[in-house]
């Protein structure tokens, strides 16, 4: 607060003879500057504390509605380049691998199950979703790719049992077929399951087989119609001959009849 | 763990992020790893008594506002004395908290010698000035009390450093190199962010309204951050 005002003194005696007052003075009285107590402001004082106050920025639209851009530094893990390495192998060697749905099981069930599947050759793979995604989505896979939601367990095999692997995991509750991809072809559980109903390799191969044979056989058997009509009647008349040559010989008889057809 | 669209966190298990441990090799400890014993009266006391000069404790703190061996250490937010009790209690409940052999502490604020008169209780106004009392040292805001360093976390050197810094005679919290420059950042850009047209600063240099009559000549200097000891951190 400003002293006294020594300017009235330098002023002379006019300026009250005028009947000025001077104007408010603050003297300094109570306690000093520092103080252990809050010191009481002026209001003015106040008044300017409370004027010159920090106003946030108010942006139009709040942060909270914007989404944020994720700044994820993806640090290229040694262990995570790992398993896709090892997603990726799984997916160039298997012939078939069927995608499960995993609720969780006992452990013993677990167990056997696994042993079940490995008597068919087939494996249990857990891999987990932020692996497999990224991977599948630059192969060939694309579509396989809405399966991997939520625990899920892959079972891999070299040949494709179909039909063994539906028997297993029929006894298994707790698994659930969603999807498989065999020979590169993506099948559902219905799909699935008419392959399993389908006959063995042989057997099929064998139908094809009969079924694109049957035109040639018929086209071979047209034109053999002929010739062993010919070597039936001849047949049959070496027989009637052989019957004749107890009674009486007839030669000309075979000679007139090739010469009349 | 991130919020969707709606705002809420679906909680997930994904794949385990190994973090590798923090490395400590360019820590170099000093010879004493405790904090060095006060004494409550210097070496050399003082004979003639000084003046009280409480300007010691106003404003900003020039001296030991940045870290120079240490990573984590207490900030005094406001002014104040630190007697030989508050030393003592900052010295034993560091040494009882801290690991001596992979942390260190080190003092940034010197022993007493500033004189503190005392007279004698139930005596009239009067009669000279008392005679010394006890020994004090002046700490202002924004000084480094103590530092602590060594191979540790923040998390592991924070416990103490709270309990040390809530008896403190003025506001103090325990910062670590980070945290004191992630402030002063804070700090800048609220100045530059701030909507309000008025600022103190620009009011009292260009003595608006004439509100110098009502603000002392160290208003201009301390720009309405400080009033008294005590530290307005609120404040722009």
């Amino acid at each position: 607060a400003p002293a006294a005002k020594m300017a009235a003194l330098s002023g002379g005696a006019a300026p009250w003879r005028r009947g000025w007052l001077p104007a408010l003075q603050f003297v300094r009285r109570g306690s000093k500057a520092v103080t252990r107590h809050w010191k009481a402001m002026h209001f003015q004082r106040q008044k300017l504390m409370a004027v010159t106050e920090y106003l946030a920025p108010r942006p139009a639209v709040p942060p909270r509605c914007l989404e944020a851009p994720r700044e994820r530094i993806e640090e290229d893990n040694g262990y995570v380049r790992l398993l896709r390495r090892q997603v990726e192998e799984a997916f160039r060697d298997n012939r078939m691998i069927a995608v499960c749905q995993y609720n969780s099981m006992p452990g013993e069930d677990m167990v056997m199950m696994r042993h079940y599947l490995r008597k068919y050759n087939i494996e249990v793979k857990f891999v987990l979703n932020e692996i497999v995604r990224p991977v599948l989505s630059q192969t060939k896979y694309k579509n396989l790719l809405p399966l991997f939601v939520a625990r899920n367990i892959l079972l891999v095999s070299r040949e494709t049992k179909a039909k063994e692997m539906l028997r297993v995991l029929k006894g298994v509750p707790q698994i659930n077929l969603l999807g498989a991809c065999i020979d590169d072809t993506i099948l559902s559980r219905q799909g699935v399951e008419n392959f399993a109903k389908l006959p063995p390799l042989e057997a099929a191969q064998g139908q094809t087989v009969g079924s694109l044979a049957l035109l040639p056989s018929q086209t071979s058997s047209l034109l053999q119609r002929s010739p062993a009509y010919l070597t039936a009647l001849l047949d049959q008349h070496i027989r009637q001959l052989q019957d004749g040559k107890t009674g009486t010989p007839a030669e000309p008889g075979p000679a007139q009849s090739s010469g009349a057809h | 763990l991130s919020p969707g669209p709606g705002g809420v966190a679906v909680p997930r298990a994904g794949l385990k992020k190994l973090v590798m441990p923090p490395d400590y090799s360019g820590v170099t400890f000093p010879e004493r790893t405790k904090l060095k014993f006060m004494d409550k009266v210097p070496a050399v006391p003082k004979v003639r008594r000084e003046p009280r000069r409480l300007r010691d404790i106003r404003g900003p703190s020039r001296e030991a506002t940045d870290f120079t061996q240490g990573q984590y250490g207490i900030l005094a937010l406001g002014g104040g004395y630190l007697h030989w009790g508050h030393f003592e209690m900052i010295r034993l409940t560091i040494g009882r908290g801290m690991d001596p052999k992979n942390m260190f502490a080190v003092w940034r604020v010197p022993p007493p010698t500033k004189t503190v008169t005392r007279k004698s209780l139930g005596h009239r106004m009067g009669g000279g000035k008392g005679p010394i009392d006890h020994y004090v040292t002046a700490v202002k805001s924004g000084r480094l009390v103590v530092e602590v360093g060594g191979r540790c976390e923040f998390e592991e050197v924070r416990p103490f450093l709270t309990q040390v810094a809530k008896k403190l005679p003025f506001p103090a919290i325990p910062v670590s190199r980070d945290g004191l420059q992630e402030m002063r950042r804070e700090e800048e850009e609220k100045k530059l962010n701030n909507q309000n047209p008025w600022t103190f600063e620009r009011i009292v240099t260009a003595n608006m309204l004439g509100m110098r009559k009502y603000l002392s000549p160290y208003d201009l200097r301390l720009k309405g951050r400080y009033w008294g000891k005590f530290f307005l951190k609120h404040r722009v």
